[in-house]
């Protein structure tokens, strides 16, 4: 008893035999992971593994695929995520998300940021001026946006939407934030930013980042999962993942024999 | 190389320059298609206003047998064809509150059906209601007019009776407005329902993973996404209310003087002035039935622009 106490203290969430079909198929086969708090997990793993489908498992947004069905469990902290009495939305203002494409709102800079506040119905401009500010300086933005909040976000370049998109998911200070291969749409000058970016912010919260790039994996996680074909091979700290796999599908995939 | 190698590899060459020179005449020809039609709409354009211009100035030229002052007929507040009083501007007033409160009723409802089918109908009924905007779309005009003529007027006429107004068989300016409203409804909706279809999902998706509601999500960034085509769906949606005269002239009463701000008054609008007894008449009747078609054609163009003015002002943020 003791014990599973100290597992909801240390962890954001802890998945116990988690199955996931759409349809007939089943995509997640029997996952067991514990996310520590305030470290960045990444989930490496060729296309179709279902990295991205178990990431989405954590802010529910599976529900909105109509023929998703999951069985097992979810925690976080002591609450099971698929409990009913669980707000989604609710949710999902604790755990954030960011996706592939960088997906701004097509309106300003300022409102893009102030939307996830001004839909928890926050109007005191006072309070949504300092969160606008704060968000997008530890987004490491705010330099560069500050002289035209007003400007449509949609004209701002991929990393700093991508960034922008970073701030929107901060404004509403969750304790996870979830990122869905953020960079692979990006330069590499964009995505060592954000790389740095979620160094940073892992200070302030749990990061969990899918990514098809071995070498930002090594980069910036502390923990790494290797996902294949809907299972979890091996999930290690990231050193040992990289240097002393203890499976030989990982090493074969970290040595590049297939992806 | 073989001879042979070489003299196949020259008859390729040969058959490759004979290609390309016909590619080139056909790339000619179809260049000359294409701008012909492109000249053809233009042409068309051009012909259609240069000619009702044309016919429509006459009147007020002092070479006229029996000519209108300009001055009388943009200011004047009555139309008696019997007196040869011939006064456009209450005429337009009365277009203008028409067209104003049919759009004013009919986009609302059809900006909520739009995202009714596009994003909260099950597959089905959405499917089902997609084919009844097109349906109704596709209904004559002079249908909607005889329908309003028998259902609308009889409905008006007790809305009327409820508050102690007499109306001339319920032909009135809230027929009129009634009429178009549903008329303009399936325009409106089916240029929405185009709109709200090509808002990308990461929009969606970002702000339900941002923690709001579906209808928050449905409101503040489908509807915020959409509006530019909401727009154009609610411009053409008023053009066919400006522009409709039959089903109109069947409800409206066509008055005689004007303007009136009275839901139960009779109405004139500019196309049923232009329509009513066209081939019953000639000389100044006539002929004045074109300057009103030139000012109908500007006030559609001054409504576009002003549509578009508001359209820039909402996009470019508060």
């Amino acid at each position: 008893m003791r014990q599973q106490t100290d597992v909801k203290l240390d962890n954001a969430f802890v998945v116990n035999d988690l199955d996931l079909y759409y349809g007939d198929f089943q995509a997640l086969k029997n996952i067991n992971i514990k996310i520590p708090l305030n470290k960045v997990t990444a989930f490496i793993g060729p296309s179709g593994c279902g990295k991205s489908t178990l990431l989405r498992c954590f802010n529910r947004m599976n529900d909105l695929i109509e023929s998703a069905r999951i069985e097992g469990e979810i925690y976080h902290h002591d609450t099971e995520i698929h409990g009913k009495e669980v707000d989604v939305v609710q949710l999902r203002t604790v755990v954030g998300m960011v996706f592939q494409q960088p997906n701004p709102f097509p309106m300003s800079v300022y409102d893009n940021v102030a939307y996830g506040l001004r839909c928890q119905g926050v109007k005191d401009r006072r309070i949504l001026d300092e969160v606008v500010e704060t968000s997008l300086k530890q987004a490491a933005l705010w330099d560069e946006v500050k002289d035209h909040l007003n400007r449509n976000a949609t004209k701002l370049s991929g990393g700093q939407q991508q960034r922008l998109c970073i701030a929107r998911a901060i404004s509403l200070t969750p304790e996870v934030i979830l990122m869905d291969e953020p960079t692979s749409a990006l330069d590499p000058i964009a995505t060592s930013k954000i790389e740095d970016l979620i160094i940073e912010l892992k200070k302030s919260y749990t990061i969990i980042i899918v990514t098809h790039s071995m070498s930002q994996a090594a980069r910036i996680s502390d923990m790494t999962a290797f996902f294949l074909l809907g299972e979890m091979i091996e999930y290690d700290d990231t050193d040992i993942i990289f240097h002393n796999p203890a499976d030989q599908r990982t090493e074969d995939y970290i040595s590049g024999k297939f992806g | 190389m073989t001879s042979e190698q070489q003299n196949s590899k020259a008859l390729i060459r040969e058959r490759s320059k004979k290609r390309r020179s016909l590619y080139k005449s056909v790339d000619k020809a179809m260049q000359f298609v294409f701008r012909f039609c492109g000249l053809l709409a233009a042409l068309m354009i051009i012909l259609i206003v240069f000619f009702v211009t044309v016919r429509g100035i006459q009147v007020f030229l002092p070479s006229y047998d029996d000519p209108v002052s300009l001055r009388e007929f943009l200011t004047g507040m009555r139309w008696r064809t019997d007196q040869g009083i011939y006064g456009v501007f209450f005429i337009v007033i009365n277009t203008l509150v028409t067209a104003f409160f049919a759009g004013l009723i009919a986009f609302p409802l059809s900006t909520l059906s739009a995202l009714m089918i596009v994003k909260i109908a099950p597959k089905r009924l959405s499917n089902i209601l997609t084919t009844v905007v097109e349906l109704l779309a596709a209904i004559p005009s002079v249908v909607y007019g005889v329908f309003a003529s028998g259902v609308i007027t009889a409905i008006v006429k007790r809305i009327a009776n409820l508050f102690n107004y007499t109306t001339f068989g319920g032909n009135s300016m809230l027929a009129a407005i009634l009429l178009l409203a549903i008329m303009i409804y399936p325009t409106i909706t089916s240029m929405a329902v185009v709109a709200i279809r090509a808002v990308p999902e990461s929009h969606e998706l970002g702000s339900l993973a941002l923690g709001a509601s579906r209808t928050q999500t449905n409101f503040k960034v489908v509807l915020s996404s959409a509006k530019s085509g909401i727009f154009a769906g609610l411009i053409l949606g008023l053009g066919r209310a400006f522009g409709e005269a039959t089903a109109v002239s069947m409800v409206a009463g066509n008055a005689f003087t004007g303007p009136t701000l009275n839901p139960f008054n009779l109405v004139r609008t500019l196309t049923t002035t232009m329509l009513q007894g066209l081939h019953e008449t000639v000389g100044t009747d006539y002929d004045i039935r074109f300057s009103v078609g030139i000012v109908l054609m500007l006030v559609i163009l001054f409504n576009n622009l002003a549509i578009n003015a508001l359209r820039r002002k909402i996009e470019s943020g508060d």
